[in-house]
């Protein structure tokens, strides 16, 4: 096993173990459970910027793997490792957040009574996430990908006493798994024709055209379902508003982050064998731009902070598969890097509002001295002025590339409603800003929290997080060097119509949003809350939760009812009755045993008679 | 008086003897019906020994053991009836049904 | 028709007749002076087929002793005071289905049989040879038997004794 392998396995490795550690033994040592999962991710994120220095920085692609479950006639079921830039870079973004979001929940988690059951879990998904990123088989992907799921469940319905959390968590199981039947047909279907290969095996089969165009095309649907589940694009993604339930650093780090980028991940990684079906990129892309104009009108009327951090996850993430859909795979996972930064910092800052005001609504954590929150601030607009997309912060470099391949790629069409959503994102996201920030002053009641304990768990990784979001810009060049195979790349300070046009709308969204909600004396309402129809329209998810509950869910239950009335009347009928029939005829053959000695020698006397006549030559 | 005819008497015999150890209620009528069969045992067995190659004289130390084994079982079985009556004071087989189930 | 012919038919006669009123009257002393009566006609019939020992030895022994004894018996136990009881349809007709089956098969296996046919005639008495036959070859059946005799009186006088202590459980 080379360094570089064994650095990867150890990444997985560590997490595992003190998941497994931590939820046998350490449930009742919050400290040290703590203790044990930071650890291990420090580890883990030690091998993963050791991996991104020997293998991404040189531009290296190396595989290994070994097979677990030889099978006859087939490779067997292999566990391995792929390691190359994107892989690398990947595992390393998971790492990063993964640790930053560990430390901060010293601080926001502290004297909840599950705090090392949070840890456990916390090691689970970050094992699973890094599993995903490095797996080197589709098969092994999906084992991931799955385990991934559950530690979403597992984390979103982590207040499961309460029902809200507890529901949440069932949706959003529920509506990945929709996405992941799709999922597993595909990978099922390649599995049977290339049997269980490897990715590079099998990009390089379906670049090289082994596949017909339809095989090709129907794969990439069906692969397509469980990232428009994973990744909560088009009809599947009311889960992850609700998904909020859970704790703001779970928010942070699976919904935001690095969780529901897997799907986006998986495209990028595969994209070779999506490239071969250019229709259902077609789909793709404006499925995904849709989306993104969709989520980003639900966001302009949200109340409650993190609704609106949620539903930017969706429109950002439909940005990173516009670009991919546009075939460029560094635009794409370049927004995913900078949004896995300046979203978990969101996120975060958000957290230390919350806890200070203890409740999600903006219009009450304005009232109770946000200011105070000096960390929060600071994380809070400059996060916020990535997600606009204002140069110099990372946002603007990545959207910018994302703007670009669309304008390349996809047509006029295409880039102008993305444009339009560019300028949405930055409407909504300053409404946030202002709606939280800019308050009535009301007495400093709350000023003796200001100082309390754990706040400087929660300030550092905020401060870490903001310092990145003036850094990460500049690796786009480093990113399109080693993902993007031939593609055109402008350099990041090249200024032309396309950047000038986002900025400019960047700065409109920016000022309408100071006009209503942060100029004193402003009402506070915006232009879309004026219409109450249009407003409830936006807040209730586009009444999409209703269309559902009305159609599938019936659907589900009356089946469900069906089942088990089936179970019960028909199954446990019959193995009743076959037990009242056993009973039953047991008691009709009683009646030979009834005492009466004649009735005892007639069978005798006429079974042997019988048993001679039949020795003897059978009746003539 | 051929071979068919003493054997269709035996069969016949044997016949009556069942009939009577199925469908009498008394424990001395069953035994006179017990009896009836042997006797045709006995019947069918001299009847063949003379009747056929078989040896006479075998087929006539064969009935004589019979009847000395069936003279014993007699004697066992009468006094038994009489030690039932004591107990269960009824010879009535239709009421002697400890053995149910 | 010979003399044995007859002597032979006249007998089954006898035996079968005593036999169904063995069975099938009511009064149980009846029963048994039909059962002594059949066993006359089995007698007659051994006399027939040339067992003249034999015959003897049925009428001694079951006409002379077993009848006997059974009227011991239903002296002692028999509820003789009590009327007979009702006769159920269904079971005489269940033990003469039964009945008629099992004489049926036992009819069918006898006529399968290959018998050989008869070979010369000796002699000597039967029952000379029947001794013989006793005294050399058969002796530890000639003696089993004697035991045998001896054990079930002994049995019977045992198994009809009362008991010391009362009369005995069931």
């Amino acid at each position: 096993m080379t360094a570089p392998v064994l650095a990867a396995v150890v990444a997985q490795a560590t997490p595992l173990a003190a998941c497994l550690v931590i939820l046998v033994t350490l449930r009742r040592q919050p400290a040290a459970a703590a203790l044990l999962a930071i650890g291990s991710l420090v580890v883990a994120l030690a091998a993963a910027a050791y991996l991104v220095a020997v293998v991404a920085v040189p531009n290296v692609h190396t595989l290994a793997q070994v097979v677990w479950l030889p099978i006859s006639g087939s490779a067997g079921l292999a566990f391995g490792v792929l390691l190359d830039p994107l892989s690398t870079a990947m595992a390393l973004v998971v790492a990063a957040v993964t640790l930053a979001v560990m430390v901060y929940s010293l601080g926001y988690m502290a004297g909840d009574p599950g705090f090392a059951r949070y840890y456990g879990f916390l090691a689970l998904f970050a094992w699973a996430m890094l599993g995903l990123v490095l797996a080197s088989n589709l098969l092994q992907t999906l084992v991931f990908w799955e385990l991934v799921g559950l530690a979403s469940f597992l984390l979103i319905g982590f207040w499961f006493e309460r029902p809200e959390p507890a529901a949440a968590a069932r949706k959003a199981f529920v509506m990945t798994r929709i996405g992941d039947v799709g999922f597993l047909f595909g990978v099922l279907l390649l599995i049977r024709t290339m049997g269980n290969a490897t990715i590079p095996n099998l990009l390089a089969a379906a670049e090289g055209g082994a596949f017909s165009p339809r095989f090709t095309a129907l794969v990439a649907a069906l692969l397509l379902m469980g990232v428009i589940g994973k990744s909560a694009q088009g009809p599947l993604f009311t889960w992850l508003p609700d998904a909020m339930e859970g704790p703001t650093p779970v928010s942070a780090l699976l919904h935001s982050a690095t969780m529901v980028a897997a799907g986006v991940y998986l495209v990028a990684r595969l994209h070779g064998l999506f490239a071969a079906a250019p229709d259902v990129m077609r789909v793709l892309l404006w499925l995904a731009l849709a989306t993104a104009l969709a989520s980003a009108t639900m966001a302009m009327v949200a109340a409650d902070i993190k609704r609106v951090l949620a539903y930017s996850t969706i429109s950002q993430l439909a940005y990173m598969l516009m670009a991919l859909a546009a075939g460029s795979v560094a635009a794409g996972f370049f927004h995913l890097v900078t949004h896995a930064g300046f979203k978990a910092l969101l996120f975060l800052s958000s957290g230390i509002f919350i806890h200070h005001a203890h409740s999600n609504e903006m219009k009450v954590i304005a009232t109770r001295n946000p200011r105070s929150q000096r960390a929060g601030v600071i994380g809070l607009v400059s996060g916020s002025l990535a997600l606009a997309g204002v140069i110099p912060f990372s946002g603007y470099f990545s959207k910018e590339a994302v703007l670009a391949t669309l304008g390349a790629r996809a047509g006029t069409a295409a880039l102008v409603l993305a444009y339009a959503g560019a300028g949405l994102t930055a409407y909504y996201t300053f409404r946030m800003v202002f709606l939280t920030l800019r308050g009535a002053r009301a007495p400093d009641v709350t000023d003796a929290h200001a100082r309390a304990p754990g706040a400087t768990a929660m300030a550092a990784p905020v401060l870490v997080l903001s310092a990145l979001t003036l850094l990460l810009g500049w690796l786009g060049g480093w990113f399109a060097a080693r993902l993007g195979a031939g593609e055109a790349t402008h350099g990041p300070l090249a200024f032309g119509a396309g950047p000038l046009a986002a900025l400019t709308l960047a700065a409109l969204g920016i000022g309408l949003a100071w006009v209503e909600y942060g100029a004193r004396g402003a009402a506070r309402v915006g232009f879309v809350e004026r219409v109450p129809a249009l407003r409830d329209f936006f807040a209730n998810n586009w009444y999409l939760d209703r269309l559902y509950a009305a159609t599938v869910v019936r659907a589900g239950a009356a089946l469900a009812r069906a089942a088990r009335w089936h179970d019960q009347t028909v199954l446990d009928g019959a193995t009743d009755g076959f037990a009242a029939g056993t009973v039953g005829g047991g008691r009709i053959l009683a009646r030979l045993q009834n005492g009466y000695v004649q009735v005892y020698v007639a069978i005798a006397v006429s079974l042997l008679v019988a048993l001679a006549v039949w020795l003897s030559g059978g009746l003539p | 008086m051929s071979l068919t005819t003493v054997l269709g008497v035996a069969t016949a015999l044997f016949g009556v003897g069942l009939y009577g150890l199925l469908q009498r209620r008394s424990l001395v009528a069953m035994l006179i019906s017990i009896e009836l069969m042997l006797a045709s045992i006995a019947i069918n067995i001299i009847g063949l020994t003379a009747l056929t190659g078989l040896d006479a004289s075998v087929g006539q130390v064969v009935v004589l053991v019979m009847v000395g084994v069936a003279a014993a079982e007699t004697a066992i079985a009468l006094s038994l009836f009489v030690a039932v009556h004591r107990a269960a004071h009824t010879i009535d087989v239709e009421q002697l049904r400890e053995l149910k189930g | 028709m010979t003399a044995t012919d007859l002597v032979f038919g006249a007998s089954a006669a006898v035996a079968l007749g005593g036999a169904l009123l063995a069975v099938g009257l009511r009064n149980i002393f009846h029963n048994i002076l039909g059962f002594a009566l059949a066993m006359l006609g089995v007698a007659g019939i051994f006399l027939a087929l040339g067992s003249d020992f034999l015959a003897a030895v049925f009428v001694l022994v079951y006409v002379g002793a077993v009848a006997i004894a059974m009227v011991y018996a239903v002296m002692l136990s028999h509820p003789l005071d009590q009327p007979p009881r009702a006769r159920s349809v269904g079971k005489i007709a269940a033990a003469a289905a039964v009945a008629a089956a099992g004489a049926g098969g036992l009819w069918v296996v006898l006529r399968r049989a290959p018998w050989i046919a008869v070979t010369a005639t000796a002699e000597e008495s039967l029952a000379a040879r029947a001794g013989w036959r006793f005294l050399t070859d058969y002796v530890l059946v000639f003696e089993l038997i004697s035991v045998l005799l001896l054990v079930a009186m002994m049995g019977a006088v045992m198994v009809a004794r009362r008991s010391r202590s009362g009369t005995g459980s069931w």
